[in-house]
């Protein structure tokens, strides 16, 4: 009897505060918060973000600067350099700093997977709401390419097209200043930079297809809708329902679907540029690191840790961040 | 179903053509192939002498009929209809090209009238529709593409039948026990695993086992001397070695031998399988759990038992299928990465070599049968899931 007088009031206030006007985005926002394993993935994630965004400020080295008073090649972590300085994490089998590089290779890896994952999913997007919204011979078009990039193996083709694409020194035809800036960024040379956008180039175009058939299904079943059907009524344009109505509605697995491929894209990437046919040196990435990390690991056992550590956290994080918000967008999805 | 499986058959033809044109003209802006190492060794190698090793390797034809030379063999000459010989002076390709100095363009064409005496069949491939891959440009030259992609299989298999059959031993259960026990702390723990090794990069956790139990160990063994180091690669060993100081000598090429260098790719490759399946399998036997049929087996009264093992895993192995037939494909392509990471010499690893190398025909070789594979195994998938399924229907 007692226990029930004193729940009741809490009941109450529990009530009153729901009862207040709360945005989605915070209800998303709190659900997310309870994730404990995701919200771990976010502070890493945004730790890695933050120090190769620092990697200048960090590592006192230029990234490609060969140390010429460092004789143990690899060296081991707290090598001094000619100047006194610590080579935190040691040196690389030609006499760099392996910090200088890993946070460089963080740069690469991390601006490849947020270009890749921005413009499959744009793409994907307005393709899959193109094509389940209208329909017709667009959408035959879109699903049949769909249907074919599903149904071949992807890795093989993957490799095939970039070791041919890196070999060639094809070049993108993008603006000189976003070039630049990459170069800038990456603290290589613009063909480099833009090599590295071919290698965008061959990802996006192999990865567009799960946001397009997610957008798709969404614009199937949102276009029937007696909303739709309403919006219509009150003169709304085709343009319109698309841009603020189905797209919005189906924003949510899209964005599962971004976190998770960030994941895939890093793999992916790493995978390329362990094999060769990804990021070419001397611009690093953890893949081609871990490359040549293995060539020394008798001499050398730390070596392939200073890359892979890094890669392994992000990947995890990515997808748990994924996972976190898959369970916060949407609770019926909840495994 | 007749209707459905020729559209779809009629789909894969299309898909198979598609990806093999793409990757001939892909193949045809590439740089490097045969010429290239020539030119670094010999520098001093004639115009005639380029022209006729660019014959020996068909690029003196224009890609598009080495596409359909390469594919089904022709053109093989002059077309023949009826005893009479048509198109003979249709330009096909250039045998000589001009130098820059010279102007560019072409000295020498080549017509369809000439093309069987400088491509006679015994020496270029009858069409890969017919079973003929051609041969093999810088890997290993000269050599039948075929015969070189048999040679690899044996390793390939070796690699992917014992992680296969682990794996399904190992992850089945696993995921079934770990569904069944729902929110329990072997759940949380298993899927929280399964998670980790299922987004991790799995070349990395082949160096991460390389590190762990070869090059730690072998690096320790003077100040502990029951380390065992496992060979960090290769199918066999070179020489012979022993596995920790004072232990028995191993021989190359004895079954103990083989045993060793098996036991850390097939582990890798069982760990990633183990990782995706049981979660699969977990999921979808969720699913089925939760169904009225499961709850009515147990108001019945039947055990526990009974209703996990014979009404819903039953149910919760269909989906299933689809995810195991789909490992026919990579059984014989073998896994790339894996083989690469502990230089087994199997398919994967040929396929990367010659990448490298710009190995034309091998390359494309290994992506037509893959791709064909793959299509294969994923109307096979969806046939098999029919057969089972009894509520799906292909109309």
């Amino acid at each position: 009897m007692t226990a029930s007088a004193t729940t009741t009031p809490l009941v109450i206030k529990k009530i009153e505060r729901e009862g207040k006007e709360e945005s989605q985005w915070r209800i998303v926002g709190r659900r997310f918060a309870r994730h404990r394993l995701a919200m771990i993935s976010l502070v890493i994630i945004i730790i890695i973000f933050a120090l190769t965004l620092l990697a200048p400020v960090i590592s006192p080295f230029s990234r490609d600067a060969v140390d010429i008073a460092v004789t143990a090649r690899p060296g081991p972590p707290g090598t001094l350099s000619s100047a006194g300085e610590v080579h935190l994490l040691g040196v690389d089998h030609l006499g760099r700093d392996l910090l200088t590089r890993v946070l460089y290779g963080g740069r690469v890896s991390l601006t490849i997977a947020f270009i890749v994952v921005i413009f499959q999913e744009l793409v994907g997007v307005s393709l899959g709401a193109y094509s389940g919204f209208y329909g017709g011979w667009p959408d035959g078009i879109i699903s049949r390419i769909v249907e074919f990039l599903l149904s071949i193996p992807t890795l093989p083709i993957l490799l095939i097209t970039s070791s041919i694409l890196i070999k060639t020194d094809a070049q993108l035809p993008v603006p000189a200043f976003v070039t630049n800036g990459l170069a800038r960024f990456f603290d290589s040379t613009p063909q480099d930079a833009n090599k590295v956008l071919v290698l965008c180039l061959i990802l996006v175009v192999l990865g567009w297809t799960g946001a397009a058939r997610l957008m798709r299904g969404m614009a199937l079943t949102l276009r029937g809708q007696d909303f739709v059907e309403s919006l219509r009524a009150m003169g709304a344009s085709n343009g319109r329902i698309i841009f603020r109505h189905i797209i919005p509605n189906g924003i949510a697995p899209i964005l599962v679907n971004a976190s998770l491929g960030l994941a895939a894209i890093v793999i992916f990437e790493s995978a390329l540029s362990y094999l060769g046919v990804g990021v070419q040196e001397p611009t690093p990435s953890w893949g081609n690191m871990l490359a040549s990390a293995q060539s020394y690991m008798f001499q050398a056992p730390w070596l392939p840790l200073v890359p892979g550590i890094p890669l392994v956290l992000v990947t995890v994080a990515f997808n748990f961040v994924g996972d976190g918000l898959r369970d916060a967008l949407d609770p019926r999805l909840k495994r | 179903m007749t209707a459905y499986l020729i559209r779809r058959l009629f789909q894969m033809v299309i898909v198979v053509f598609v990806v093999s044109i793409f990757m001939f003209f892909l193949f045809n802006i590439a740089p490097g192939g045969p010429l290239t190492g020539l030119q670094q060794q010999q520098r001093r190698i004639t115009a005639e002498d380029r022209a006729r090793i660019r014959a020996q390797y068909e690029l003196d034809l224009a890609w598009p009929w080495r596409y359909t030379r390469w594919l089904v063999g022709w053109p093989d000459g002059p077309v023949t209809i009826a005893g009479n010989q048509y198109l003979a002076d249709m330009v096909v390709g250039c045998y000589m090209e001009a130098t820059p100095e010279e102007g560019g363009g072409c000295i020498d064409t080549v017509t369809l009238a000439e093309v069987p005496q400088l491509h006679p069949a015994v020496k270029s491939s009858r069409g890969i529709v017919f079973g003929d891959f051609g041969k093999s440009t810088v890997v290993q030259p000269g050599q039948p593409v075929f015969g070189l992609l048999m040679s690899r299989l044996p390793a390939t298999l070796q690699l992917q039948i014992p992680s296969l059959l682990l794996a399904l031993l190992v992850g089945v259960p696993l995921g079934i026990y770990s569904a069944v026990r729902q929110y329990s702390k072997f759940d949380y723990t298993f899927t929280t695993a399964a998670f980790i090794g299922s987004s991790m990069p799995t070349f990395f956790f082949g160096l991460l086992f390389i590190l762990a139990f070869s090059v730690i160990p072998s690096l320790n063994q003077d100040q502990f001397p029951w380390l065992i180091a496992l060979p960090p690669g290769l199918q066999k060993a070179v020489r012979p070695y022993e596995l920790a100081p004072g232990w028995p000598t191993i021989n190359p090429g004895t079954p103990v031998d083989l045993f060793l260098h098996m036991l850390m790719p097939v582990t890798v490759l069982t760990i990633i399988n183990v990782a995706f399946w049981s979660r699969f399998l977990r999921s979808s036997m969720l699913e089925v759990l939760r169904q009225d049929y499961v709850r009515t087996a147990r108001a019945k009264g039947l055990r526990e038992a009974l209703v996990i093992n014979k009404h819903a895993l039953r149910n919760a192995l269909i989906p299933f299928i689809t995810v195991l037939v789909l490992t026919i494909p990579g059984l014989f392509a073998g896994a790339i990465l894996t083989e690469t990471v502990f230089a087994w010499p199997g398919m994967g690893r040929l396929y990367n070599e010659a990448l490298q190398r710009s190995d034309y025909n091998i390359a494309l070789a290994f992506i037509y049968v893959t791709t064909i594979l793959t299509v294969l195994a994923t109307l096979l998938g969806d046939i098999l899931y029919a057969v089972v399924d009894p509520r799906i229907r292909y109309s």
